[in-house]
């Protein structure tokens, strides 16, 4: 070792000893206490001091009178987290290290549910997931039950238990056959949150269409257009009607309006007319008059 | 002093100078926005009566032009200047007559025909319409006979719309984790087919809003070298449909000028959709609808407003799809004169030529807006 | 460093003091000039040492399991090295906010219960005239869960950082700690932001 790391490391040592001399006693205090507990701080020290309490989640900073034994009362250290205690006094200072833990009750659940509205017979299609928290906002992490029911409006109900872990819980439900707007329930003891689930109905199933004429024109009109588990397709869902004749093509995008969709169009005898919708295809009806 | 006193002799001489000949022979736009004729504006050709006249239509000095026709006791002045400017509010009717140009067809010594081109200038880009003049020669003056188009008459009758409509009621404010929100549309790409044209690179392909509500949709894409890194990203603005109702298909088209395939390894696209508020109607439907074949290859039809509204704005989009089914193009055209209820608007819509040949099918879908009766 | 001094003559009135102030300036000159030969290291460390301790542990050691065993979802590469860029630069964004006692540059990276409750700290001390550093050392992050809709991912984090009091200025305490944080992510707009920062029992 030359002299200049000599030096070097003396220097450093000379400016680390006042903390070292400061910290090398410790303070008496409980390794966890309970978020809104008091905390009762025993020292060696005696005189005049100022105790700190710091951490990311709370600061705190209290001055001590000489025989007074420092305490934080209750109500006060809420949130949960990994504090230092820090006791100073004119002569030292004495530090040590603690855990603000969170009460069991839980007060507060944020309920995370997606989507808001899918298809019906969908497996595994809503997803739930809670977060259990104390009445200080504190995250939960002792197990904890929770229960997730969902229900269709007709009173069919699908039920999971589960219990949280680190805070957390989760499920996936299957949605039934029916549409309509399922209720999506989490409950943690006496607390429930409610969620709408929206249940529609899928692709247009057997998409049919009749033909009319009407004066020079051609009514088309739909079945009543349904899912292939029988529900209704939503009003509002376009079909297009096409008409193909002479190299020509006809066509018209209709909404549906009261379960069926319907338009007229010009007729041109040879004419082949078909119906769609989104990516599904109708039957077709060639017009001979 | 013998100097400047010589100088402002000359001075004052060529001032007055040009102001003689600036009211000799004027300027013609100086003549018409101080709204005089100018000293020697005369029609002593076919081709001369015409330019005034559409000189007269840009500057929207309809009294003038009006006032400058052979057969203007077959309509009233209003007449003419709708028929040049449309009796509803339409693009037509918000656009400025940016230029002309003027073909001569046949003349003799006292009739002639004329074409007239007119490229207006719309929000949405330039348009253009072509009229076909006779001239006849009236004392020493040729004047025009302008071939009114009247417009259609609709039949007054009651109709009821009950088109659905979906409003959209959103989350309050604050961050309430959690708290249900309602989810975006469900959209997806259902066709995507890169190509390489002359002057870039072109994307094109097909939408579907495949949920239960409507969407404002748009689709962006990346092209992407073989180590990811990005060549450029672009987005769709006007080769698109951005309100899809249910189930409906829109095709896309974006640009990205002066790339090239060679360079591209991948392709990001980005879909974007949201909710928002919506009605069913109009319906509009197309009518005679077809490819005309090269040469002057085109997607034309006629576009017939269903309801009782009239759609001021109506864009047309034209998917063209070869033979195995995949899209080869999308065309596109604005509608600039409002669609009345139950009349056919004709449209006409030019295809790339060497596209043409290889089209086997197409599929047209109507975007339209509306915001008011006639004026 | 000690630069060539121009030399007056000395004047005959005052010359036998003059040449002792001469003598004994150049003998002061050269004993600086050795001592900074020696020592200049030494010298520069003690200036410096305050300022060369922090820079040291700008780059903390990170190690990352993402195995999730019993995650509804697994987490893809992507969204892990995005989640683990943007917790340690909130980190740095923890630190420069309790030194500067500015809530504001918690904006980004933290938002809900966890953005209220290090404001209310940051807030806390400010008025009491306390200013802190935590300067993380190394994390061992292990992910947790990561919810089905793809809405929130959590993590544990094994954290040794140093923390630093200063009371009006004066630095109270520097001692290096060791916690274990249980973190909620939650995605926003342009990236991951801290929803729950709350340390459990090891």
């Amino acid at each position: 070792m030359t002299k200049k790391h000599f030096f070097l490391a003396a220097l450093f040592a000379a400016a680390a000893l006042p903390i070292v001399l400061a910290q090398d006693a410790s303070l008496a205090i409980p390794r966890t206490i309970q978020a809104g507990d008091a905390l009762v701080v025993s020292s060696s020290g005696s005189g005049n001091g100022t105790l700190y309490i710091v951490g990311p989640n709370q600061v705190l900073k209290r001055h001590m009178q000489p025989g007074e034994a420092p305490q934080i009362p209750p109500g006060v250290l809420i949130h949960a987290g990994h504090y230092l205690a820090i006791l100073s006094t004119g002569s030292s200072t004495q530090s040590a290290s603690f855990d603000v833990m969170p009460s069991d009750k839980p007060t507060k659940v944020s309920f995370l549910a997606e989507p808001s509205r899918l298809p019906v017979a969908l497996h595994e299609g809503v997803a739930g997931a809670v977060y259990v928290f104390d009445r200080f906002g504190n995250l939960i992490v002792k197990p904890t039950p929770v229960t997730f029911q969902l229900t269709t409006p007709a009173g069919s109900a699908q039920t999971n238990q589960v219990v949280t872990r680190n805070g957390a819980a989760w499920t996936k439900m299957n949605t039934t056959a029916h549409e309509g707007r399922d209720s999506f329930v989490a409950r943690v003891g006496d607390i429930s949150v409610t969620r709408l689930v929206h249940q529609v109905a899928g692709d247009p199933c057997g998409l049919s269409m009749s033909v009319h004429p009407v004066g020079r024109d051609l009514q088309l009109e739909t079945a009543p257009v349904r899912d292939c588990s029988g529900n209704p397709v939503p009003d509002g869902t376009i079909v297009t009607f096409s008409e193909t004749y002479d190299g020509s093509l006809s066509t018209a995008d209709v909404p549906i309006k009261q379960g069926i969709a319907k338009v007229d169009l010009p007729a041109h005898p040879g004419g082949v007319l078909s119906v769609a919708s989104g990516v599904v295809l109708g039957n077709q009806i060639r017009w001979e008059k | 002093m013998k100097s400047g006193r010589l100088l402002a002799i000359l001075l004052i001489g060529i001032t007055i100078a040009l102001i003689v000949i600036g009211t000799l022979h004027p300027a013609s736009i100086a003549v018409a926005y101080a709204g005089g004729t100018g000293a020697f504006s005369s029609s002593a050709t076919p081709e001369q009566a015409v330019r005034n006249l559409a000189g007269d239509i840009r500057l929207q000095q309809w009294n003038h032009a009006y006032e400058s026709l052979a057969n203007k006791t077959d309509f009233t002045q209003d007449q003419f200047q709708h028929d040049l400017t449309g009796y509803y509010p339409s693009l037509h009717r918000f656009a400025t007559l940016d230029s002309f140009e003027v073909f001569p067809l046949h003349a003799s010594e006292n009739n002639a025909e004329v074409r007239l081109e007119l490229h207006w200038s719309t929000v949405v880009g330039p348009s253009l319409s072509n009229r076909e003049l006779k001239v006849a020669k009236v004392a020493d003056q040729w004047k025009v006979e302008w071939p009114l188009i009247k417009e259609p008459v609709v039949q007054p009758r009651v109709l009821s719309d009950d088109y659905l409509r979906w409003d959209v009621i959103y989350r309050g404010a604050g961050d309430d984790w959690g708290k249900q929100e309602v989810d975006s549309p469900h959209v997806t790409i259902v066709d995507m087919h890169p190509v390489q044209r002359a002057d870039g690179v072109v994307i094109l392909g097909e939408l579907l809003n495949e949920d239960v509500v409507p969407a404002y949709v748009s689709v962006s894409a990346s092209l992407l070298t073989k180590d990811q890194s990005v060549i450029g990203t672009e987005s769709c603005f006007d080769e698109i449909s951005h309100l899809l109702l249910p189930k409906q298909v829109t095709p896309f088209r974006i640009n990205f000028p002066n790339k090239t395939l060679t360079e591209v390894r991948s392709i990001r696209m980005e879909p974007f959709s949201s909710l928002v508020s919506a009605s069913t109607g109009p319906v509009i439907a197309i009518d005679n609808e077809r490819i005309n074949p090269a040469p002057d290859a085109s997607l034309s039809g006629q576009l017939i407003n269903e309801s009782g509204n009239v759609v001021n704005v109506a864009h047309v989009l034209g998917t063209l799809y070869d033979g195995t089914g995949q899209v080869i193009w999308v065309v596109d055209k604005y509608v600039t004169r409002a669609l009345l209820p139950g009349n056919p608007a004709s449209f006409n819509i030019p295809i790339p030529e060497d596209l043409a040949r290889k089209v086997a099918s197409q599929r047209t879908v109507i975007s339209s807006f509306s915001f008011g009766g006639a004026a | 460093m000690i630069t060539a001094v121009l030399q007056l003559p000395c004047v005959a009135v005052t010359e036998r003091s003059c040449h002792r102030q001469r003598a004994t300036l150049t003998i002061a000159r050269s004993g600086a000039r050795l001592l900074w030969k020696r020592f200049g290291t030494a010298i520069a460390s003690l200036i410096l040492f305050p300022w060369l301790a922090i820079p040291a542990i700008a780059q903390p050691n990170v190690h990352v399991d993402a195995s999730m065993p019993s995650s509804p979802r697994p987490i893809e590469s992507q969204t892990e090295r995005a989640v683990v860029r943007d917790y340690l630069q909130s980190w740095k964004a923890m630190d420069s906010a309790f030194d500067h006692n500015r809530s504001d540059i918690l904006a980004q990276d933290f938002i809900g219960g966890a953005a209220e409750q290090l404001s209310g700290a940051i807030k806390d001390q400010s008025a009491l005239g306390i200013r802190t550093r935590y300067q993380d050392i190394s994390h061992d992050i292990r992910f947790v869960f990561y919810s089905p809709e793809g809405m929130s991912i959590e993590f544990t984090d094994v954290v040794k950082f140093n923390v630093q009091v200063f009371d009006h200025g004066r630095l109270i305490s520097s001692k290096v700690e060791n916690a274990r944080y249980l973190v909620v992510m939650t995605p926003s707009e342009v990236r991951w932001s801290i929803r729950i920062f709350q340390a459990t029992q090891a």
